[in-house]
């Protein structure tokens, strides 16, 4: 009865604890000059095993890679810094960067320690984060590895219909195409802003020539090239051309028409090739309109090397390697993930992809947000958080915009 | 101790038919039942459903062409059999946690001790912070005691639960002292009387500590994370995890992977949910 | 003598193990709070500066603090009764008979209990969308205009809190019917002779006898839902404009996502400090209760 079921458990749970102990056998052994440690995020372990391969095979390095979920990526590092157990390379998201860097972890990239290794020269990776794109203090602590950026997307079909035979191609062009799909009817919309994109009225601004960042290195939002981004955006609210509520779904607006038009990344393509395949054919995706310019967000992550790593040779071999253009390619066909190396970008067998081929036209002409302490808990979320209020709940623009110059014009890169 | 039954009064036979109130109370509950458990159909569903279908709209329940791709991926994606050897080893792990923290409910409950206000109140306590802060200074204890990278190191910030104690306390607190009495005067050692007169008696409270435990250990998802330093030693909802992407996720595989998770769940607790809500018969000893 | 020590005995590897894991994290938080620790303080201790009370300074004076706290307060009072009354109901309801039928309906009540808040939010973030969700298309059917369930700062906190008091039914209904199991049946049976209806025997014999589930019942869930996360993280990151961050997601957006260990340890103490001082007052307000 209830003893013997109680004896069972305990013996159960006692030889679970016996069973514990054996399975890691004795843990883990600092890394012997011969192995590495890499973090992936996501689910991405076993395609970069498969990358790899050949170089464990030609360097004799053995290397274990483990995958770090997305969300949990601040927990990880957290208590590694903790601890001071690291791994001897990490992935790192761009936005994670300035964080990561801040902590002072990470292995400083001088052009000393990179002197050996060619794939890794600053002048191999795209603008946008080659070298002291991604410096944090002057000093550079990662190197590109894969991109991402954002490109417009317009329902081709559905634009034919309202009289506009192509993707806008400047921006008051986008406000006015817009403008008249919003007139389709009720429910319909032009555009669509998403309220949790601190980029876009970035990339607006940027695109208005204007800059964020001053020459001092400090947030400065009182430009006037801002101020034309902050007409544009709070005009296409007035115009009735987006949709004013925060949950709604761009993929779904997408494939039902509802937004005809969006500024977003690959991976809208992926969802919309594979959610709906009869609109192949009647959507596009073309490089962003342009005002002064038309610079895009570049994002993607790095690959950084633990300060107190046991095998810095062997890391910055394994970095050297996935740097390399063939295997940037490579990795492309193996993960989906965009190269950083230019060579990489201009390579035939990506471009022959007419949507990569937009990409990499854009990727030419994209800069990352600035590096900055937190930018999407706090100088992010203050843009968002006025921009939100006047065009959500009407609040005095010239006050709010004024609040927020205030309040982030201490914060600085440096 | 005898146990009183039920005496049926002489001529009186006991009624067969369900009276109206049931039958009303019944279908109400069966209504609530319906619409509680509905997002719950929708999940189900939603994970057989293909991705097009996921983005429909106007939105249906039922999948027109249903679909076990995502199931498919999800055992060949997922390090799937290591994963679930390494969440049961949690959960029986804890299961012994349990029997812990009966025996400190039994202490709570049932004896006048000196700073057991106190002490209890710690317990309570320790339900009162965000796990975040707990975080960092348990990371960095397990690490003294030289426990990462091991099950017993996942398991063991979690063993115990102020929660369950309470839990634990409150019931134990209903179970007359006459009987402990009456046991220690008949000779009975202490621990004996805990486990042959109070664990069986807390039946109920003990089959919903076995399934809380199962639930526990089964989504144990913050320890296996950060204690393990490689793969090996994740859970399966770490493994759920890995496959949501940046930005871009799948809904239908979301879905499936949370269907998988919640159906082991599903069948301990039906096969508990007996021991629940089994009754027993408080003899006239009250 | 032996009794003497009993209880120590009975408690301790329990004790042991709480305080190790529960109650040292919280003075190590108190220590941590009086300081500016972040991520590089955290790898290297010399980098770490005591700055006295200027975490709590900048802690209330911060406005987003405020609002946190006061859509706290909201989902609790909100949302307490809720849950306590209506898994009350249904725990007796559901008691009412033994049968299949009814042992079959406890697992569709106990479902959202067991379901993984990944799949809640997506499932409930999809019912409540604005333009796409069932609610509305619903609501479209009959004529009504959609709502904004989830865009809305006074319609989002009821429905972040709802989708909240969904989810904590199942554990209290199923501590409920184990509480149930505990009223003796002669009682009920003596009362009915008596000529009790069934109202007056459930008001009158079986909720003060489950007054022991009652307690513990309502001290859980008041913890709880002052640290309110899950759903308002899932559903909707404290949105719209900080209409429904509580205030653990404060803390969680504002110190640990941030890395500003100091300062959200400091908002954790006073999270701490609150919710120990409501739970003081429950249970000082239960002192004069009859001991079994």
């Amino acid at each position: 009865m209830k003893r013997n079921r109680l004896a069972a458990v305990s013996a159960v749970a006692i030889a679970g604890i016996a069973l514990a102990g054996c399975s890691t056998g004795g843990a883990d052994d600092p890394a012997a000059s011969g192995s590495l440690t890499v973090w992936v995020m996501g689910d991405s372990s076993e395609h970069f095993d498969e990358l790899i391969a050949p170089f464990e095979e030609s360097s004799g390095i053995d290397v274990e890679t483990v995958a770090i979920p997305w969300d949990s990526i601040d927990q990880k590092f957290t208590t590694a810094v903790a601890s001071g157990n690291g791994p001897d390379i990490l992935q790192i998201g761009i936005s994670k960067l300035r964080t990561f860097a801040d902590s002072g972890a990470l292995l400083s990239l001088d052009d000393a320690t990179l002197a050996d290794y060619p794939n890794l020269a600053s002048s191999n990776f795209i603008d946008g984060v080659a070298g002291d794109a991604t410096a944090i203090g002057g000093e550079v602590v990662s190197i590109p590895w894969v991109s991402d950026t954002r490109v417009l997307f317009t329902r081709t079909d559905i634009l034919a219909e309202n009289g506009i035979d192509a993707p806008p191609a400047t921006w008051d062009e986008l406000r006015a195409d817009a403008k008249t799909l919003a007139g389709r009817g009720d429910g319909q919309y032009g555009y669509y802003i998403p309220q949790w994109d601190s980029a876009l009225p970035v990339v607006m601004t940027w695109d208005q020539g204007g800059e964020v960042v001053n020459g001092d290195g400090f947030i400065d939002f009182d430009t006037p090239e801002f101020d034309k981004a902050v007409d544009l955006y709070t005009g296409l609210y007035a115009d009735g051309s987006v949709p004013t509520n925060s949950d709604f779904d761009q993929t779904q607006g997408f494939i039902s028409g509802v937004a005809p038009m969006l500024v977003s990344g690959p991976y809208l393509a992926a969802a919309i090739a594979d959610a709906a395949p009869e609109l192949d054919g009647k959507w596009s995706v073309s490089v962003l309109p342009e005002a002064a310019d038309n610079t895009s967000l570049l994002a993607g992550s790095n690959l950084g090397v633990w300060g107190a790593t046991k095998n810095k040779d062997g890391a910055l071999q394994l970095l050297d390697f996935v740097s390399d253009p063939a295997n940037q390619v490579s990795w492309f066909g193996i993960d989906g993930q965009l190269p950083t190396a230019k060579a990489a970008l201009a390579d035939e067998t990506l471009t022959a992809d007419p949507l990569v081929a937009v990409y990499s036209e854009q990727l030419a002409n994209s800069r990352i947000l600035p590096l900055v302490p937190n930018w999407d808990g706090e100088t992010g979320k203050a843009l968002l958080d006025a921009l939100n209020a006047i065009v959500l709940t009407g609040a005095d623009r010239d006050q709010t915009l004024q609040a927020l110059i205030d309040a982030t014009s201490s914060t600085s890169v440096n | 101790m005898s146990t009183t039954e039920l005496r049926i009064r002489p001529g009186v036979r006991r009624p067969r038919k369900i009276s109206i109130t049931t039958i009303v109370i019944g279908a109400l509950l069966a209504v609530g039942a319906f619409a509680t458990a509905f997002p719950f159909i929708w999940m189900v569903f939603a994970s057989v459903k293909p991705r097009s279908e996921s983005v429909a709209y106007p939105p249906a329940l039922l999948p027109q062409e249903p679909t076990f791709e995502y199931f498919r991926q999800l055992f060949v994606e997922l390090d799937f059999g290591r994963y679930l050897v390494n969440t049961l080893a949690i959960v029986i792990i804890s299961m012994l946690g349990l029997l812990l923290m009966a025996a400190a409910g039994y202490g709570f409950a049932k004896f006048r001790f000196r700073g057991r206000d106190a002490l209890f109140f710690l317990v309570l306590v320790t339900m009162m912070i965000p796990v975040q802060v707990t975080m960092i200074p348990t990371y960095l204890i397990l690490n003294g005691m030289k426990l990462t990278n091991t099950l017993v190191g996942i398991a063991l910030p979690t063993l115990v639960s102020g929660f369950s104690i309470f839990l634990f306390r409150q019931f134990m607190a209903t179970i007359p002292t006459e009987m402990i009495e009456a046991a220690r005067i008949d000779g009975a050692g202490e621990w004996r009387i805990f486990f042959r007169i109070i664990l069986p008696m807390s039946r109920p409270i003990l089959a919903v500590q076995v399934v809380l435990t199962f639930i526990a250990g089964w989504n144990s998802f913050l320890w296996p994370l950060i204690i393990a330093n490689d793969q090996r030693l994740y859970t399966l909802s770490v493994g759920v995890a890995l496959l949501n992407q940046q930005i871009a996720t799948n809904p239908s595989l979301q879905m499936a992977a949370s269907t998988l998770m919640v159906v082991p769940i599903l069948i301990v607790f039906i096969v508990f949910q007996r021991y629940v809500v089994q009754g027993f018969a408080l003899s006239g000893l009250k | 003598m032996r009794q003497r020590i009993a209880p120590y005995g009975f408690i301790a590897p329990a004790m042991i193990l709480l305080i190790a894991f529960g109650v040292l994290p919280i003075a190590v938080a108190l220590l941590v709070s009086f300081t500016d620790m972040n991520l590089a303080g955290l790898g290297n201790w010399s980098r770490i500066q005591f700055i006295g009370v200027d975490n709590y300074v900048k802690l209330f004076g911060d406005a987003a603090f405020w609002q946190s706290l006061g859509n706290t307060a909201f989902f609790a009072v909100l949302g307490v009764p809720s849950v306590i009354i209506l898994s009350l109901v249904i725990a007796l309801a559901l008691n009412r008979s033994q049968n299949r039928f009814f042992r079959m309906l406890r697992s569709f009540y106990f479902v959202p209990a067991i379901t993984a808040i990944v799949a809640v939010a997506l499932v409930w973030g999809y019912l409540y969308n604005t333009q796409f969700g069932l609610f509305n298309y619903l609501l479209s059917l009959v004529g009504l205009p959609p709502v904004p369930w989830l865009s809305d700062p006074v319609v989002v906190k009821f429905s972040v809190a709802a989708v909240a008091i969904w989810r904590g039914l199942g554990l209290n209904v199923i501590i409920f019917l184990a509480a149930l199991q505990g009223v003796p049946k002669e009682y009920l049976e003596a009362a009915s002779i008596d000529g009790a209806g069934s109202i007056r025997r459930t008001w009158s014999i079986v909720i003060p006898l489950l007054r022991f589930a009652i307690f513990f019942v309502t001290i859980t869930t008041v913890i709880a839902w002052l640290q309110f996360f899950d759903e308002p993280f899932v559903l909707t990151k404290g949105g719209p404009l900080g209409a429904s961050t509580s205030i653990a997601l404060f803390l969680y957006q504002k110190g640990f996502s941030s890395s500003q260990f100091g300062y959200a340890s400091a908002g954790s103490v006073v999270l701490f400090l609150i919710i120990a001082i409501i739970t003081l007052i429950q249970l000082r307000a239960r002192r004069a209760d009859v001991d079994y």
